[in-house]
């Protein structure tokens, strides 16, 4: 503080010194005089975000004021933050209003003529790793690797020719000319103008700087990109979507607070008492609002359980057989494999490698194979099903009659059928990560039961189960909640989507329809936040148990 | 070390040869057991999208794309099928000239074991058709018919009337022969359809897809790379208050399901107007916490020393960044970028959203493949090349680059 009435001796620093008060003092009427113009505008679309921005930054440039006079290094910090954002969202609004982001798909267009040029980019760049090779003659290493930037240098030359929309670029800069368009460029130059005038080095001496505070600048700034589009991208929808499910938002308009509605509709239950078995549903419990879900028979007494969203409740259901299905018959072969795989015989390598091919593969494009594969009259499942019986018929005498399964048009197979395609599409994942897990595992361990006399399966039970416990949980947790937000083999294979009969309809399915076929997104957004909270259990379960600790320490 | 462990381990291990060959024999058949599971599949895919539509359905179902052999034969204006047909016991190949000839069983009346087969219009109703002359069998009366049998001609009854196919021999198209063209196999050869694929490229939309899916993935990619290089940076080396309680802010959000975001996000696009442009593709998913950690992980492992000293000669720290970190990274940064090349290239639930079913010049494969599979339904050899064509290049890359997909996939496990 004593410091600060020292006289600058450089006349540049101490004009930014006068400018930048001023300038921040603009900023601020500036930014608070337009959040005032919006504010009574609040209640259309989403302008609360722009609106609280610009007040906010209106709040921090008039902050830096006092602390700049006052030569505070704090008044730098907010300088620099205020004039980074200022600089950010007119560069980008700017690039917005030009076309710069929806003109990808014009770029896409183009760019498959590109391709081959980025293509001679890639070999030199293999040309260029292919020079060390030749490490022990400095020469021709040296000659290979200019070779190979030369190639890289024409090829990324000749794509950026081949993608770029030459007749275009005058109508682009025409459109610069915009009186909006040079306001939002100028706009942009004065934020970067100024935030160079207080990032340079002497003003920031005379701000005094030093190590630590430095390095926070460059720690804020390096994350700001991250940083920014995680709250963009990230964290502020996943606000919006909590808020969402509050409301009944139905994408064209409506978007009025019900509370907890959706959350009750959705879970909504009630039981009531039959007098028999067969009694109608509609004699005990009100079909206006309940339909029937199941009913069953406790002590001799007959019920029926009605539910407010049915579909739900299925597809709650469905999800959960899935995951019963599907997460055993991926993870138990998974732990089988990679026990043989750690048996370090020749080969491994390769198995390991095959195995691990369905996870690299589009479930989509997967889906399509399996859904060919399970066509009921040509398809080579059943074939291979025809052939087994037909050994057994041959070879025991039997006659087992050749069931023909309609495996994805049958409501009873539909979704085993499903569940047996992801189980084999995670499978080898899985392996890999057993594998890794048992790799872990250290070696004297089984050669010091190997010596106690532990035979295979003691060793397996004794050694390999309990320390490879927390791979094994982190394997079934992250694998059931892969299964629990199973959405697209299901909407490839089935037809309809979630069919026959409801069958399939996953809970993220039956999140789909709501969200994107009857728009009703609020009703959708409480069923994922419903989904995760179920997946948080599932989550926390597997930090508790890996708190718990290895049974055995290494 | 191992020389005492094998000298202890061998008395007590009683490893007995043929214990040890039955051990690996069952080893090595397991696992090519499910290692055919595994692939099965995919050469399903690669051979039916290469066969021609008809060879899709036949059944029983065979791998290789195989095609009926056709022959030229003299006399007539178009390649004829061939098949392996019986003649008089032995098997012979034969061009089938005509698919249905009606033919009749024909016995003389006194010895009906004794029939033959011949076309019905080479028949002749015995004493013409007005007055046609009958024999009695079983008590019933029945028309006869001459029928030239060895040259010579032979009143007979008719017992029963079928279609059969006539077939040619095709170096002597004089030698013919009646059979049943169902029980006899078709004569085929393998033959290869590439065109499947320049026809699903061109025709059906997947050349553009595979256009957008590369340009997509590539930005996704590159600029991803870039946030989280920058982002792991700073919550590795740099101290700034609040990093610690933003970094764990971070954490948390790793196992935040995609589809909690899917609705606002897309309120988002729509607010911003990006629904149905690639930008959506693009975007949103360059920033993820998940890259930023596993870069911050990698980061932390590099000595310090070795930055102090840059600092210390004057390097900015983008300096330092670009010239020591980036360089030493370049294994994580290649695990990092065949994890996000994989999300990003076999993504399909956001696109499905956010891009509309009918505007095709935005389409990614996955997309393209929905539309494909609705579109050409009855022909499964294109819907499986349009498979192949999304399904291929990542395993391609795989191939190529497999340490760093294993170690994608073991990083996530690390730290759980």
């Amino acid at each position: 503080m004593t410091t600060a009435t020292l006289p600058l001796r450089k006349p540049a620093t101490a004009a930014w010194l006068a400018v930048l008060p001023i300038w921040h003092l603009v900023v601020a009427l500036a930014a608070a005089a337009t959040g005032v113009i919006l504010l009574p505008r609040l209640s259309e679309g989403l302008l609360l975000v722009p609106v609280v921005g610009l007040l906010a930054v209106a709040g921090l440039s008039a902050a830096a004021v006092p602390y700049i006079r006052r030569r505070n290094h704090r008044g730098r910090v907010l300088s620099l933050a205020v004039n980074y954002l200022g600089f950010l969202a007119c560069a980008v609004g700017l690039l917005h209003l030009m076309g710069a982001f929806t003109g990808i798909d014009d770029l896409a267009r183009r760019f498959g003529r590109g391709l081959p040029f980025l293509l001679l980019a890639f070999l030199g760049y293999l040309v260029q790793a292919y020079a060390d090779h030749f490490e022990y003659y400095p020469k021709r290493q040296r000659r290979v690797q200019e070779a190979g930037k030369g190639i890289i240098l024409v090829g990324l030359a000749l794509f950026f020719v081949a993608i770029v929309n030459w007749p275009g670029l005058p109508a682009l800069a025409l459109k610069l000319l915009q009186p909006a368009h040079l306001a939002l460029l100028a706009l942009a130059v004065l934020f970067a103008a100024m935030f160079w005038g207080m990032w340079r080095q002497p003003t920031a001496e005379a701000m005094h700087v030093n190590n630590a505070r430095a390095e926070t600048l460059s720690g804020l700034l390096f994350l700001s990109p991250n940083f920014l589009g995680f709250l963009l991208f990230f964290a502020g929808p996943l606000l919006l979507s909590l808020y969402t499910s509050f409301t009944n938002w139905d994408a064209f308009g409506t978007r009025d607070w019900v509370g907890l509605d959706n959350y009750a509709r959705l879970l909504n239950l009630t039981v009531a008492r039959l007098s028999s078995p067969t009694q109608l549903a509609a004699e005990v419990i009100d079909v206006k609002v309940y339909d029937e879900l199941a009913r069953f028979t406790l002590f001799g007494r007959s019920y029926v359980v009605g539910a407010e969203d049915k579909l739900f409740w299925i597809s709650l259901r469905n999800t959960v057989v899935f995951c019963l299905i599907a997460v055993p018959l991926s993870v138990i072969p998974a732990l089988f494999l990679s026990n043989i795989l750690n048996s370090r015989l020749p080969g491994m390598k390769f198995f390991r490698a095959v195995y691990f091919i369905p996870s690299v593969a589009a479930v989509v494009g997967v889906s399509l194979i399996w859904q060919w594969m399970y066509n009921s009259a040509v398809g080579w499942i059943n074939y291979g099903i025809t052939v087994g019986i037909n050994l057994l018929n041959g070879a025991f005498g039997l006659d087992i009659a050749d069931p023909k399964i309609r495996w994805l048009s049958s409501a009873d197979t539909a979704l085993l059928a499903v569940a047996v395609m992801v189980a084999w599409q995670t499978m080898g994942f899985n392996t890999v990560l057993f594998l890794a897990g048992l790799q872990n595992i250290p070696t004297v361990l089984y050669e010091a039961a190997t010596v106690d006399g532990a035979d295979a399966a003691g060793r397996f039970r004794h050694i390999t189960l309990p320390l490879l416990a927390p791979t094994t949980v982190f394997v079934v947790t992250t694998t059931l909640i892969q299964a629990f937000q199973v959405f697209e083999p299901i909407f490839i294979m089935t037809n309809p989507p979630g069919g026959p009969n409801n069958a399939t309809l996953s809970m993220v399915l039956y999140l789909y329809q709501n969200g994107f076929q009857r728009f009703r997104q609020g009703y959708a957004s409480a069923i994922a936040w419903v989904l995760f909270l179920a997946i948080f259990v599932v989550t926390l379960i597997q930090f508790r148990r890996q708190r718990g600790g290895v049974a055995y320490e290494a | 070390m191992t020389h005492t462990t094998e000298m202890v381990r061998q008395p007590v291990h009683r490893s007995h040869p043929l214990r040890k060959a039955i051990a690996y024999t069952a080893a090595y058949t397991a696992l090519l057991l499910f290692g055919f599971v595994v692939i099965f599949p995919f050469l399903v895919m690669v051979f039916t999208s290469l066969k021609e539509p008809a060879d899709t359905f036949s059944y029983p179902p065979r791998l290789l794309p195989r095609e009926a052999v056709t022959v030229e034969v003299p006399g007539f204006d178009k390649p004829l099928p061939l098949y392996t047909v019986e003649v008089d016991g032995v098997q012979r190949q034969m061009a089938l000239a005509v698919t249905t000839v009606r033919v009749g069983v024909f016995a003389p009346p006194d010895n009906l074991a004794a029939t033959v087969t011949v076309p019905l219009d080479e028949v002749t109703p015995t004493r013409g058709a007005d007055g046609q002359a009958m024999a009695v069998v079983d008590g019933q009366p029945q028309p006869l018919f001459d029928v030239s049998v060895n040259g010579g001609t032979v009143p007979m009854v008719r017992l029963s009337q079928t279609a059969l196919g006539r077939f040619v021999d095709p170096e002597n198209p004089q030698v013919t022969a009646l059979a049943n063209v169902r029980l006899s196999p078709p004569v085929t050869r393998i033959t290869w359809h590439p065109e499947n694929y320049r026809q699903v490229l061109e025709l059906n939309g997947m050349g553009r897809a595979l256009i957008n899916t590369t340009l997509v993935t590539l930005m996704v990619v590159i600029g991803q790379l870039t946030t989280s290089v920058l982002g792991g940076y700073a919550f590795a080396r740099l101290r700034f208050p609040g990093r610690d309680t933003l970094f764990l802010l971070y954490l948390g959000t790793i196992m935040i399901p995609f589809v909690v975001l899917i609705m606002p996000l897309y309120q988002l696009m729509v607010l911003i107007g990006w629904t149905d442009r690639l930008a959506s593709l693009i975007i949103p998913w360059v920033f993820t916490a998940y890259g930023t950690f596993l870069m911050r992980q990698f980061f932390l492992t590099i000595p310090r020393e070795i930055e102090e000293a840059a600092l210390i000669d004057g390097s900015s720290r983008l300096q330092i960044l670009t010239r020591i970190f980036i360089p030493a990274a370049t294994p994580a940064l290649a695990t990092l970028a065949t994890f996000t090349f994989l999300y990003a290239w076999n993504s399909f639930f956001w696109p499905l959203v956010i891009i509309n079913t009918g505007n095709t010049d935005n389409h990614v494969l996955t997309l393209a493949l929905n539309v494909l599979r609705g579109r050409a339904a009855d022909s499964p050899n294109l819907v499986l090349a349009g498979a192949a064509i999304s399904v291929l290049p990542p395993m391609v890359l795989f191939v190529l680059a497999q340490r760093f997909f294993i170690e994608s996939a073991t990083s996530s496990a690390v730290k759980g």
